[in-house]
């Protein structure tokens, strides 16, 4: 136990206290969701604070490795988990982003009564999963916590039970989620077969067995790698696998959706920079083009996809898909492209849930549903939250003083510097052709006249959002605007936020 | 020193946020428009202590943002940019003051023009290509809502159009500064987008042909070229009053200047080689413009056909790579945003009180409306290029600078001139002489004061710039002499020598 240290699990440990403290309390004494909102804001606070001096920490006196033992080809110094700077910095984006999704479900968590507090701890068992992704430093670790994060998420995503759609969401997250799990373990599994180590790090891990050792079967490795993209891949909803998204995004919960997308965006990508770009950096010229291919293609389909949808929380999950393309752009660099894939996802996951926020509070008057047509002349009859989706819908398409463009200007020069020139024209292109979807919001929500009593789910009134929403808004457009404008503290701070 | 160029760039961003939180609606419409006066005074200050026959840049600002990208706000003033940034701080105001028909949201209104100002005053000072980049594409989106919002009829398809249709040219654009960027961070040890640093690198011939067409795209879409126009007569016509004057009177020439700020110096050999396909591309818009403007039955279409002809004389006079062709390409660019401009606030005023634009719906104006009609005409031969008015002074040094070196190119472009006098003059005809047939239009008022008074100011620039250009064109030639002897100094390309010895013999005697 001399590698262990309190302070790598202090953050993971508070939060999985709060989620136990939720549920307990709501057990025992039934005190109603402001008693919740006490407990989880503490421990979501406390978190990130833990994060921030973990990250001090890992400045001060350099990554550590920890919590190693003995296993199936480990030895001491294989770790099972790593507090770097890449982990620690990956807590504080994860848990604020977490912090501010669970804000934005707020009023969601109010209306659902009892069952509120299983949604909460559910939240906070996913974050630490989420979490525990980015600093696992073995794959089967990272396997488990891939799970755990999951099958919270499954649960959340068919929270509503009421909605008939929310079934669909949750069984068909599931069924491909676990065929996803298990595509996996399978790439493990491979793995392990053509190195002997499931661990990253030390003197047995990938990264030294592929510095010193030749491959015997290079393609069970190279199956074994697939397979890993494979898995993440469909995690981080990038084409071909991303079937799931829109019917997921569709049923579940909006103030949910934000959470499930954002979070398992920054941690899948953080996962597949670990594995990928450090893990298996001796392998680049053999993962990296396949992964440029994907990001064609992720984009590509999401952005002409996304073009047909006319449900905006379809389009988003479409949108997403394209995301994921261009965060995709930003991995072929490898590790250079750390710094540039950190911001994109940081950034993205702020507009999720600040556009997630906006469909949450109008479509809490149409029973959930979110159809584009519902947008029709909300400039005029809600500005802040017209001006705000505007707003999220410009940075998504990378429009300058927003800080969706820095992330792209980022992506694509770690892309061209790694020499990918072509990816990063064929991402830029695409790119416009995605500002057809995100236009088309505005101009519903700017240039065409209200939709009064049109048909079923017209937005008669379109309720005005509650404090907690506006709050949310109030930080998602302000960090959004703010980070297009002076982008300078997070990319400084995320280019030292490198694996170990 | 003083940052002149950053406290003028941020005033109409700043006037933009104050109009926003204006109490009353009846006082935002005239609280933009004393706002949008002061970027308007800086910019006199500007012109008044511009140093004329230097070369370089002017009050320039040099603030690093992100040493590891290699970006800052570098900005300066020389002799192309001066004059575009007096036309962007003069139009502005006098489109506000045009736009009392404006009643829906005009906070937001007023707030997408002062935002529109910020970019395009940002687009002409930068000197750090990134920075560029960013108020190059900023000014989409304000105009895209005064198009999608105020425009007329089919306005949401033109605004979509037009956005899209200028962000394609952007993403290569874009694609291409990263990569000059990258492209610095080999050569010199750290990546930069300074435009004066990248004029150090040693750029291939290959590398320069593929850097050349991605500017060159983004910026013909911007200009545009023919075919690459066909956004223009959309957005033109479906834009609001003020919207179609900024769009022709400023916004086109952004695509022009990257041409001649960026093209013509980064890529020098690329710009020698390609010159005579450029200025032919130009010409054949010169003539297609006005063929088309003929027979165009809307009178704010058949402007904006024309634009595309007259922005085809700046491109031919650019890229004829003479000290007149490029003085003369500068100088047009101001006179056709003074003449346009002018052309689309009359369409505008004449729209307000008929609801139409078809030139048949008229005839016998000028019995109903003398003063109006007075002022279309004049407009009209300003845009034709009648000498004593600015746009003959433009178009000359064009047709003079092409002759030089591509004498073909010239020759055909003067027809252009004469297809001007034909779609303008004729559609006066149409719709201001003979008897007044048609019943509602017996009832027309003439211009008001304050209608004259948008005018009297564009006017005046017209008959001033046309009189007594030498003001303008001393400010403009130390900057396109230092131009050509960058393409002499890095290519064996050499200016015909009448393109410079004349006027070099000339300062020398002053």
């Amino acid at each position: 136990m001399e590698n262990f240290s309190w302070l790598a699990i202090a953050p993971d440990g508070i939060l999985l206290l709060g989620a136990l403290g939720v549920l307990g309390a709501e057990v025992i004494w039934k005190p109603g969701h402001r008693v919740w909102a006490a407990i989880t804001g503490g421990s979501v606070v406390l978190a990130i604070l833990m994060a921030l001096v973990q990250w001090n920490r890992v400045a001060d006196q350099g990554a550590s490795l920890h919590y190693s033992g003995p296993g199936v080809g480990l030895d001491a110094t294989t770790p099972m988990y790593v507090l770097d700077a890449f982990s620690a910095f990956g807590g504080v984006i994860l848990y604020s982003v977490t912090g501010l999704a669970l804000v934005a479900a707020w009023r969601l968590v109010a209306d659902l009564d009892t069952r509120g507090a299983e949604f909460v701890a559910l939240t906070l068992l996913s974050a630490i999963g989420l979490h525990l992704m980015v600093a696992s430093a073995n794959l089967v670790m990272l396997f488990l916590s891939l799970e755990v994060a999951s099958i919270s998420l499954y649960v959340i995503a068919g929270f509503t039970r009421e909605r008939i759609d929310a079934d669909e969401s949750a069984m068909k997250y599931f069924l491909l989620g676990s065929f996803a799990s298990a595509v996996f373990v399978y790439g493990i599994a491979l793995v392990f077969a053509g190195t002997g180590t499931t661990s990253i790090y030390g003197a047995t891990g990938l990264v030294a067995h592929l510095d010193s050792s030749i491959v015997v079967q290079p393609g069970v490795l190279l199956a074994g790698i697939a397979m890993l993209i494979v898995g993440l891949g469909f995690k981080v909803s990038a084409a071909p696998f991303h079937m799931w998204a829109p019917d997921v995004y569709q049923g579940a919960p909006s103030g949910a959706v934000g959470f499930m997308s954002a979070g398992v965006k920054v941690a899948g990508f953080a996962v597949l920079a670990r594995v990928l770009a450090v893990g298996f950096e001796r392998r680049i010229d053999d993962w990296a083009p396949a992964l440029a291919v994907i990001a064609v293609v992720s984009i590509v389909v999401g952005t002409a996809f996304a073009i047909a949808q006319t449900d905006l929380k379809r389009m988003l999950a479409y949108s997403g898909v394209a995301h994921a393309g261009f965060i995709a752009t930003g991995l072929v660099a490898g590790v250079d492209g750390i710094p540039a894939i950190w911001f994109y996802v940081a950034t993205y996951a702020i507009q999720l849930i600040g556009a997630f926020t906006v469909v949450s509070v109008v479509g809490s008057h149409t029973g959930g549903a979110s159809a584009i047509a519902d947008y029709s002349g909300l400039a005029q009859r809600r500005p802040a939250l017209a001006a705000l989706l505007a707003t999220m819908m410009l940075a998504m398409a990378g429009i300058p003083l927003t800080s969706g463009f820095i992330g792209k200007a980022a992506v694509f020069t770690a892309a061209i510097d790694a020499g990918y020139l072509w990816l990063a024209i064929a991402a830029l292109v695409a790119a416009v052709a995605g500002l057809y979807f995100y236009l088309n919001v505005i101009v519903v929500m700017y240039m065409r006249a209200p939709a009064l009593a049109e048909g079923p789910g017209a937005a008669v009134a379109t309720p005005e959002a509650g404090p907690t929403d506006r709050a949310v808004l109030a930080v998602a457009g302000a960090l959004t605007i703010v980070l297009g404008i002076i982008p300078w503290p997070l990319l400084n701070a995320a280019r030292d936020a490198l694996p170990l | 020193m003083f940052p002149v160029i950053a406290f003028l760039v941020l005033i109409p961003a700043v006037a933009a946020a104050v109009v926003m939180v204006v109490p009353r609606r009846e006082l935002v419409l005239p609280i933009g428009v004393a706002l949008s006066l002061l970027p308007l005074g800086v910019a006199g200050y500007i012109t008044w202590e511009f140093q004329k026959g230097e070369a370089g840049f002017q009050f320039a600002e040099q603030v690093t943002w992100y040493e590891p990208w290699g970006i800052g706000w570098n900005v300066g003033i020389d002799g192309v940019s001066l004059l575009l940034i007096g036309l962007t701080a003069l139009l502005i105001p006098i489109s506000l003051v045009a736009s009392t028909a404006i009643t829906e949201r005009v906070k937001l209104y007023v707030a997408s023009m002062l935002v529109l100002e910020t970019g395009l005053l940002g687009v002409f000072v930068s000197l750090d290509l990134l920075v560029f980049f960013v108020f190059f594409e900023i000014v989409l989106v304000p105009m895209y809502l005064l198009i999608g919002i105020w425009g007329s009829g089919n306005r949401i398809y033109a605004a979509v159009k037009f956005f899209i249709y200028t962000a394609f040219g952007s993403a290569l654009l874009l694609a291409g500064i990263l990569a000059l960027g990258i492209m610095a961070g080999d050569q010199t040890g750290s990546p930069s987008f300074d435009y004066e640093t990248l004029l150090t690198l040693d750029i291939s011939t290959t590398a320069q042909r593929w850097l050349f067409l991605g500017f060159a795209l983004a910026f013909a879409i911007k200009v545009p070229l023919f075919p690459l126009h066909t956004w223009l007569p959309d957005a033109h016509t479906e834009a609001p009053t003020a919207g179609s004057v900024i769009l022709a009177g400023v916004l086109l020439k952004l695509g022009t200047y990257g041409f001649i700020r960026f093209n013509l110096t980064l890529f020098p050999q690329a710009t020698v080689d390609w010159a005579p396909w450029i200025a032919a591309i130009a010409v054949f818009g010169i003539i297609y413009g006005a063929v088309v403007a003929i027979v165009q039955p809307d009178v704010k279409r058949l402007v904006a056909y024309s634009s595309v002809s007259h922005l085809g004389f700046i491109v031919l006079g650019i890229f004829a790579l003479t000290n007149q062709g490029l003085q003369g390409g500068v100088i047009q660019m101001v006179n056709h945003g003074l003449a346009t401009g002018a052309l689309f606030l009359l369409i505008g005023m004449v729209y307000e009180r008929r609801h139409t634009r078809q030139i048949s719906d008229f005839g016998g104006l000028a019995r109903v409306m003398p003063v109006y009609a007075g002022f279309f005409l004049f407009t009209a031969f300003a845009s034709i290029g009648l000498p004593g008015l600015n746009g003959f002074i433009g178009e000359f040094k064009v047709l003079l600078g092409s002759y030089l070196t591509l004498p073909g190119h010239a020759i055909v472009a003067a027809f252009g001139v004469v297809l001007a006098a034909v779609y303008l003059l004729w559609a006066y005809e149409r719709m201001f002489t003979g008897p007044v047939d048609k019943p509602e239009n017996s009832g027309l008022r003439d211009l008001r004061p304050r209608e004259i008074a948008v005018l009297v100011p564009i006017a005046a620039l017209i008959v001033f710039l046309g009189v007594y250009p030498k003001p303008a064109l001393e400010r403009i030639e130390p900057s396109v002499l230092h131009i050509l002897e960058r393409i002499e100094a890095t290519t064996d390309y050499e200016v015909p020598d009448f393109g410079r010895t004349l006027e070099l013999a000339e300062e020398g005697d002053g």
